[in-house]
């Protein structure tokens, strides 16, 4: 094999490699990699001029258009507080507390990140819709069939992820919530 | 043997470090590129488009919230400042985001930073004039989108809110 072929071929598998790998890398990412508090995966330069260009990548495919931290703070978790993925033929039980942000919710997303599909039409569950008798202390079930109290469907899919919203937090974003005051998901039967 | 490889194979090297780098350097930009479009599709660029409450139907943008009611106005500076004006709405909360073609948050100002006073703001390139009573913004490359998230509680009716987040406005400068 000729010297300049050698070059033309290794240079256009590198190439092949580089690029794969990239795309390969952010699509296996979740949103907010940086820290990890139980379940629960945030990070603090969505949207910033200093974030990386991995973060930059990863928040473009999987949260296009998020705030700043001194905005609103995301949390997302794909396992339960065991480590186990979320699956939408399964029960789980979320309980959570009062929140340091002026409003949050808890959306369901399909791994996509689009909303899942379910009759009723219920997304999420949040401070605005919740008593203010329940906010300091709340839970609620996600399962795929209708639950007493309050309920997110999982549609019944395969996977499914959440993600946790706290606008306005109290410290402008600059710490994390900590594990004790971020939801717990404890996980049920499943079909 | 390990001679003649030696070179090609620290070409390859060379070439999957620069591929990877280029290829997250254009991931967020292609990405904004095709949710303008997508937004755009709703009406045209430099428009606000009042979109309605996502449902699972709804693919404009990834991770939507279904708790907000979302304006926006995928913008072009090329011909000139964009100017957003966006009116108070009683609601718990609302803001305005300007984003630029690198994903960057140019500006973002909510209800609260306000105090219930309107926004205006002008989307400008370096070295665009920017009309009186405007907040400049300037912004790095000619596309991007500003967003206004409004937020509701979907169970009560927001047909108030709808009414007021629609005087909200995207122009080109004249």
């Amino acid at each position: 094999m000729k010297a300049w072929v050698r070059l033309l071929l290794c240079g256009l598998v590198g190439a092949a490699i580089g690029a794969g790998g990239a795309v390969s890398s952010v699509r296996s990412a979740s949103l907010g990699m940086q820290t990890m508090i139980g379940p629960w995966a945030t990070g603090r330069d969505f949207g910033s001029a200093e974030a990386s260009p991995y973060t930059r990548a990863v928040v473009a495919l999987r949260g296009l258009l998020a705030l700043p931290a001194t905005e609103a703070r995301y949390y997302t978790a794909i396992t339960d507080d065991t480590g186990a993925p979320l699956e939408g033929r399964c029960s789980y039980r979320v309980e959570g507390g009062a929140l340091p942000a002026r409003w949050w919710s808890l959306t369901l997303y399909d791994p996509a990140g689009y909303l899942v599909e379910n009759t009723p039409n219920i997304y999420s569950i949040g401070s605005v819709s919740l008593p203010l008798s329940e906010l300091a202390r709340w839970k609620l079930a996600i399962a795929p069939g209708q639950q007493p109290g309050h309920w997110l469907p999982t549609g019944g899919i395969d996977r499914f992820h959440l993600t946790l919203r706290a606008y306005l937090p109290a410290d402008r974003g600059r710490t994390d919530f900590t594990a004790q005051q971020l939801p717990r998901i404890t996980k049920g039967a499943c079909a | 043997m390990i001679n003649r490889w030696l070179w090609p194979i620290l070409v390859g090297v060379f070439f999957a470090v620069a591929a990877w780098q280029v290829t997250m350097a254009i991931i967020p930009r292609t990405l904004m590129t095709l949710a303008i479009s997508r937004v755009a599709q709703g009406g045209s660029l430099n428009r606000m488009v009042h979109g309605p409450l996502v449902t699972a139907k709804s693919r404009a943008i990834v991770r939507p919230s279904p708790d907000l009611l979302y304006s926006s106005c995928p913008f072009d500076v090329s011909r000139g400042p964009v100017l957003i004006d966006v009116a108070p709405i009683e609601a718990p909360y609302w803001s305005l985001a300007i984003f630029d073609s690198e994903t960057n948050v140019a500006f973002v100002r909510n209800n609260l930073q306000t105090g219930g006073k309107p926004i205006h703001a002008a989307i400008a390139l370096a070295g665009q004039a920017i009309p009186a009573g405007y907040q400049p913004v300037r912004v790095a490359g000619n596309r991007g989108a500003a967003l206004v998230r409004v937020l509701v509680n979907r169970l009560a009716p927001i047909d108030e809110i709808d009414a007021e987040r629609r005087q909200s406005s995207c122009r080109v400068a004249r």
